[in-house]
């Protein structure tokens, strides 16, 4: 990318008036939230760091979005409470959130420089500075030609750019993103998750919710997953990951089948050719499955199985459906 | 940093400011004031042509020995509102042929004591009774100096006897030009009222069904929203509203159709200042019904009862004019919801009575007031609700 944004920008350093010293970010203690009948959120409790992206996932009506607009107060939550920098979070704070919501709200019809100068001074920013925010994300975007453009102009990836400009117009305190790359191109998903890590980065924590998992991977320093309104799952990916029983693929191709059975506490997950995936348990030993798979002949691969974030997901979902029958 | 007062003061001003300048810029807005204003000075033009045909002038030539007639004519003739726009013709032939051309409406020849007139098929009656009247006077003028009296002494005394004129409406004219501007301002009252009521609906729509509103409620609390939209929207009809009255009394005062100072100015301003307080009243309703829905399809299915209830106001307007003395008249003109637009027009017309126009604007302010804690009420517990219409208890309640 050949931008000239750096991040020695010309406005203030975010969140500089509110926060003297590094703060510890958001806490969500124990929030919930239920429509008649409908449990939307359920004791839910959860941290975020100042520097990080967290990514929150789960399967539609799981409550990411609830808690998303109970963090930004546009919802009362029933109980729980939410704290920022350790106190109880309020008005002043809320408003200088930046919320992208996840169908997407923007004026159609109004010029994009406009409606981005216009929300930026209603999250507080003086008329000056947000001219002069507009006029950054704008060139940060490569949309400085498109200023004087209705919104309905851009295409889809353009409009979701403008959307996050409008979140970071006002130096944002946090961001919230609905569903940001739903859609997106892989270059536009680039250029963006850029922007949330430089942001990170700069002290803004970043809470985006997503279905594509392979992204959220890709892209957050923790990952909760969120289901029927409950956190079952959280921390860093590699936590995540590693969470599971140790899978190991062996390729030893001179090997009689149904060697790695002899290796005490191994068994045989599945078989792809002269491959084996073989699952230890907790007491079994990797170096005992090795010396046992070099006993055989050549060994052509050894290597930890770490499951993607979609398998975690899968097991923790049904786990979680094993303890909570519905 | 500024204060929390002065803060929610901006944020109400840059919502109000981006209603107002968006809409107003807008070619819809253009267009269709500028279409307004020249229906209504071409309306207001058009009725000054119609009454002036009643005074238009009639051409008469004269010829020969009857030439004398032309200035008495002249001057009897616009005596009666009749202007007499005489020449001279050389010819009783040419005169004719002027006459059947149309150059002329009649031809006076021959001798003055009993002249021949010829026009196309008719004369105009007023010239007719004036011409034998002057011809009927020269005969008898004559016939008393025959008779050795003296004409002029005797024209005096008829002339002293006279009837006694005694006017018991000396106002109708004036009433009627009243009535009629009565009836324009409650018309365009009505329409304003509707039109921008609907307006402010589908704004409140267009912020919930694109989701904008959840942004904004992020950083702004639903009742500024809700005056901003009101209020920006209510600048732009006033704007309107102002622009045409400018035109109707410059068109009036230009045609003289209405009489501008006593007439025109007073129905102007009291127009003006019934939008505000009708406005208000309504779109707020409107903006508390655009909230309980989450698609422009599904507005009129809410917002029907609220122009209802605006046509009927419309509707009673007529029956109060013919009943202006009727005490559920008087009533009905002071209470909202019916005030904003029988008052106004009871003013135009000249019925309503200062204290009546107090109490009116008195109670309307506090309906307003009343009105906006209910609006905020059901807009804050139903903006956010996608989906299917909220129903108005649930919006009343607040169960979310």
């Amino acid at each position: 990318m050949h931008h000239s944004y750096s991040l020695t920008s010309p406005l203030p350093s975010p969140a500089s008036y509110l926060r003297a010293v590094p703060g510890t970010g958001l806490q969500i203690q124990g929030i919930s939230k239920r429509y008649g009948s409908l449990v939307a959120v359920n004791d839910l409790t959860l941290d975020v760091r100042p520097d990080e992206v967290f990514g929150f996932v789960g399967s539609n009506g799981a409550g990411k979005t609830t808690t998303m607009r109970i963090i930004l107060g546009v919802l009362d939550a029933d109980g729980g409470e939410v704290l920022w920098d350790g106190s109880p979070i309020d008005f002043e704070v809320r408003r200088r959130i930046g919320y992208m919501p996840e169908e997407r709200g923007l004026y159609p019809k109004m010029r994009i420089g406009e409606q981005l100068r216009y929300l930026a001074q209603l999250h507080g920013a003086s008329a000056a500075q947000a001219t002069a925010a507009v006029k950054l994300w704008l060139d940060r975007f490569g949309l400085s030609a498109r200023t004087k453009d209705e919104v309905q102009k851009l295409s889809h990836g353009n409009q979701q750019r403008v959307q996050l400009a409008a979140a970071l117009v006002f130096e944002p305190l946090m961001l919230i993103l609905d569903e940001p790359f739903a859609g997106l191109d892989p270059e536009a998903v680039d250029s963006m998750s850029e922007v949330l890590h430089e942001r990170a980065a700069a002290g803004i924590p970043v809470i985006f919710s997503s279905h594509q998992l392979d992204l959220v991977e890709r892209i957050c320093d923790r990952v909760g997953i969120i289901q029927r309104g409950h956190l079952i799952a959280s921390g860093t990916i590699d936590e995540l990951r590693g969470h599971g029983p140790e899978r190991i693929w062996v390729d030893a191709p001179a090997a009689p089948s149904g060697w790695a059975t002899h290796v005490a506490g191994a068994t045989v997950a599945r078989t792809e050719g002269s491959r084996v995936l073989v699952q230890l348990e907790p007491s079994g030993d990797d170096q005992a499955l090795l010396q046992a798979a070099l006993a055989t002949g050549p060994v052509r691969e050894f290597r930890r199985d770490l499951p993607s974030l979609l398998d975690v997901f899968r097991e923790a979902m049904s786990e979680s459906r094993v303890a909570t029958p519905a | 940093m500024p204060g929390a007062g002065q803060e929610a003061l901006r944020t109400f001003y840059l919502i109000a400011r981006r209603e107002f300048i968006t809409r107003v810029r807008s070619r819809i807005f253009l267009i269709g004031t500028v279409l307004l204003m020249l229906l209504l000075a071409g309306y207001i033009v058009l009725q000054a042509v119609v009454l002036n045909r009643s005074t238009a002038t009639v051409k008469i030539g004269f010829t020969g020995a009857a030439t004398a007639l032309a200035r008495p004519l002249q001057a009897a003739a616009g005596a009666q509102g009749t202007k007499i726009d005489a020449s001279n013709v050389n010819s009783v032939s040419a005169g004719q042929a002027q006459v059947r051309s149309g150059d002329l409406d009649a031809l006076v020849s021959g001798d003055p004591s009993g002249p021949q007139v010829d026009v196309k098929d008719s004369l105009d009656p007023t010239v007719g009774a004036t011409l034998t009247g002057l011809v009927q006077q020269a005969a008898l003028n004559q016939a008393i100096t025959a008779s050795g009296g003296n004409p002029a002494a005797i024209d005096a005394k008829v002339a002293s006897a006279t009837i006694h004129l005694n006017l018991l409406d000396p106002q109708a004219a004036m009433r009627t030009q009243r009535t009629v501007v009565g009836i324009f301002v409650a018309a365009l009252l009505y329409v304003a009222l509707l039109i921008y009521g609907q307006i402010v609906a589908a704004g409140v729509v267009e912020e919930k069904a694109n989701r904008i509103i959840e942004i904004l409620l992020s950083t702004v609390r639903p009742r500024q929203v809700l005056l901003g939209k009101v209020v920006g929207i209510g600048l732009m009809g006033f704007l309107q509203l102002l622009l045409l009255g400018a035109v109707a009394l410059i068109a009036g005062t230009q045609t003289h159709v209405i009489d501008v100072p006593s007439v025109g100015i007073p129905a102007v301003l009291g127009g003006l200042l019934w939008f505000v307080l009708g406005f208000v009243f309504f779109a707020l309703i409107y903006a508390a019904g655009g909230s309980l829905v989450s698609r422009q399809e599904d507005l009129a299915a809410v917002t029907s009862p609220i122009t209802m209830l605006i046509v009927a106001t419309y509707l009673a307007f007529f029956w109060v004019l013919s009943n202006q003395d009727n005490p559920l008249a008087i009533v009905l003109s002071v209470i909202p919801p019916f005030a904003p637009i029988l008052m106004p027009a009871r003013m135009a017309t000249g019925d309503a009575q200062a204290w009546q126009v107090v109490v009116a604007v008195v109670l309307t302010v506090a309906a307003i007031a009343g009105m906006n804690a209910l609006a905020a009420r059901i807009y804050s517990n139903s903006v956010l609700k996608v989906g299917s219409r909220v129903k108005f208890l649930e919006a009343w309640r607040g169960a979310r």
